[in-house]
């Protein structure tokens, strides 16, 4: 009898040691990042996912995606608690709702968690908010690019999502100071047009310019439809490549204009860049290394921080093309 | 009554005379062949809800619902068609059985809960938009078999110049729904039980009218119809959006109006319709060929609005007051 009870107690005992060795070990250098994501199972997501564990094998922590099965910010705030209570290192969140998230962000700080968040600029209970797509950045890069198409001359329109939104202005804006400093020979026929979020829009209105402007030779567009529609207006009247077509489009939708040359180049936020960014920004932040302004971060270039918003801004766009349209997964 | 519709259709009629002079000579290519094609097929889907609009109007009625029911029917004909292929008939088919049904609902809601339309259709329009994301998670729809993405010109040629034009599907389809909804209006018993329900429904009741029914009609209607257009919009832009059509009800309201119809219903034909889509087509289209900034569009827009409700408005009291 007592010998058995001496093995069994020997027995826990070693179970113990071993997993107080392992959690030691854990702390040491296996760090937990968990990304809460809006929803399972949508594409955007599942690419997100694809940078978050791509993060955790270069950089050597335990890092994976899990989100509710509905956009509902209570199942979040069920999914940060377990994660409280499961004690992982650090949490990032890409919140349905910022200000429903609060509490339990606020909560998981107190027990000494790291929270990072996206999409949430200001977001209180968190460390940092990381945003992967700085407006002016992608505006100016992208004018590069139609410009380049159009042989730096030509007339052509600007599509935007709404004349109200912020986002798409600065987008806009950008893209118009680089065509003034550089590209002089061309010419922006009217002001931007609100209709970037509707294909009908974008349709009818690319066939009101085309008359407008016989010497149209463009369309440039933030707001992922307006390309699309731009495009479509362009196959009704068997035009493909006489109007050169460029602006942010979803990859998977815009594959097939890519490919029969009605888009000529497109891009949009990179999601598994995103995902990579947030996990790598939270290591950092276990490291207790300082978050610097111009700090590079691998692919998605220098940091602009924001101290007083507790912002970094990223630049992490994707290029999508006739060749990779179809194969990103989104 | 009628005379004084003639006369607002006249004077509607005369504004978009004037409007078309001032923009074919304001600009170059206004007036063309090829414009007015383009116009045709941007407006057919609004057009063609449109013409159910003025029958719920007609008959006192106000339906604020025919934009979800019409994103409920491409979406489950878009999911049929994808997975189930079929062919142009049974996409039609589909949604237009869809629209029917839940305009349909939309009726017996009304008929049974004694509720003003606009607050009953308000709610369906939450109910059957809200479900259809829920199930749709608001997911784009735009891998579409190649048969349905090819396009569906009924007939189509290359002008001397080479540009090359098209009469698509949809713009057929809006010449027929006008054409349909005309001869039930003007040519059938039940078009003038409507006109009479619209005008005084107790006394439609009191004349032994089928109230039930006619309410079933004429909400089914409009089901069908923004079914079917559904379809012709997909057919043109070969993808389905969720949020696409939902917050258009007041721009289809307004050419309605804009073009004779009464909210307080009893009046409206399909010609005043008709020139009230065109009306807010040709603006819109002539400020974008004018060149005039996209800052002042939305403001034309409602100042155009404005004066033309304000002289019905005014013809019609001086008709009520017995003037000519």
């Amino acid at each position: 009898m007592k010998g058995i009870l001496n093995k069994k107690l020997l027995l826990l005992l070693g179970v113990v040691l071993v997993g107080l060795f392992l959690t030691g070990m854990a702390s040491a250098q296996d760090y937990e990042i968990v990304h809460v994501y809006k929803i399972a199972g949508i594409p955007f997501g599942n690419v997100e996912e694809s940078g978050v564990v791509q993060a955790g094998e270069e950089l050597n922590v335990n890092s994976y995606q899990i989100a509710p099965t509905e956009p509902d910010p209570a199942q979040q705030v069920r999914m940060i608690e377990d994660l409280i209570a499961k004690g992982v290192d650090a949490i990032c969140v890409t919140p349905n709702d910022p200000s429903a998230l609060e509490p339990v962000l606020m909560k998981a700080q107190k027990k000494g968690i790291i929270v990072v968040t996206n999409e949430a600029v200001g977001q209180k209970g968190a460390d940092w908010d990381i945003e992967t797509v700085d407006p002016k950045v992608w505006g100016a890069n992208s004018f590069e690019k139609f410009a380049k198409l159009m042989n730096g001359e030509g007339e052509f329109a600007l599509f935007v999502g709404g004349l109200e939104v912020q986002f798409h202005n600065d987008w806009a804006d950008a893209a118009l100071v680089v065509q003034k400093e550089k590209y002089p020979n061309m010419k922006l026929v009217t002001n931007r047009i609100p209709c970037g979020e509707s294909i009908e829009l974008s349709f009818t209105r690319t066939n009101e310019l085309m008359k407008a402007y016989p010497n149209l030779k463009g369309i440039i567009g933030i707001g992922s439809l307006g390309p699309i529609g731009a495009a479509e207006a362009l196959k009704a009247k068997n035009m493909a490549g006489k109007i050169i077509i460029a602006g942010s489009v979803m990859p998977e939708q815009s594959a097939p204009y890519l490919k029969a040359g009605l888009i000529q180049t497109g891009s949009m936020m990179d999601p598994k860049k995103l995902g990579y960014s947030m996990v790598y920004i939270a290591k950092l932040l276990l490291d207790g290394e300082e978050i610097k302004d111009g700090m590079e971060i691998p692919g998605l270039g220098a940091a602009v921080v924001d101290f007083e918003e507790k912002t970094i801004r990223l630049h992490g766009v994707l290029n999508i093309t006739a060749e990779n349209a179809d194969k990103l997964g989104f | 009554m009628s005379k004084m519709f003639k006369k607002f259709e006249f004077f509607l009629f005369l504004v978009i005379v004037a409007l078309i002079v001032f923009f074919a000579f304001s600009t170059e290519n206004f007036f063309t062949l090829e414009n007015l094609l383009d116009l045709l097929i941007s407006y057919s889907f609004l057009g063609i809800m449109a013409a159910g609009m003025l029958v719920v109007l007609i008959s006192g009625g106000i339906d604020l619902s025919f934009t979800a029911i019409a994103t409920v029917a491409q979406y489950i004909m878009a999911i049929v068609i994808i997975n189930y292929s079929g062919n142009l008939f049974s996409a039609f088919l589909v949604a237009g059985i869809i629209g029917i049904v839940l305009g349909g609902t939309n009726a017996l809601l009304i008929y049974y809960l004694k509720a003003p339309a606009m607050i009953i259709t308000i709610a369906t329009l939450n109910l059957f938009y809200g479900f259809t994301i829920f199930i749709t998670r608001g997911r784009w729809i735009y891998n579409f078999p190649d048969w349905f993405n090819q396009s569906h010109n009924v007939f189509s040629f290359t002008a001397a110049d080479g540009t090359y034009y098209g009469i698509p599907l949809p713009v057929i389809l809006l010449v027929l729904v006008f054409i349909l909804t005309y001869i039930i209006l003007k040519y059938t018993i039940l078009g003038r039980k409507i006109f009479a329900m619209g005008g005084n429904i107790e006394a439609a009741r009191r004349a032994g009218f089928n109230i039930l029914g006619l309410t079933i009609f004429v909400y089914s209607y409009i089901g069908f119809l923004s079914g079917i257009g559904s379809v012709g919009q997909v057919l043109i832009l070969h993808s389905v959006q969720p949020n696409a059509i939902v917050g258009r009800e007041l721009e289809v309201i307004a050419a309605t109006v804009l073009g004779g119809a009464s909210l307080a219903g009893g009046a409206g034909s399909v010609l005043g319709t008709a020139m009230g889509v065109a009306l807010l087509a040709i603006v819109w289209n002539g400020l974008i060929i004018m060149g005039v900034s996209s800052y002042w569009h939305k403001l034309i827009i409602g100042l155009i609005i404005i004066c033309s409700v304000g002289i019905n408005a005014y013809n019609r009291k001086r008709n009520a007051l017995g003037g000519n």
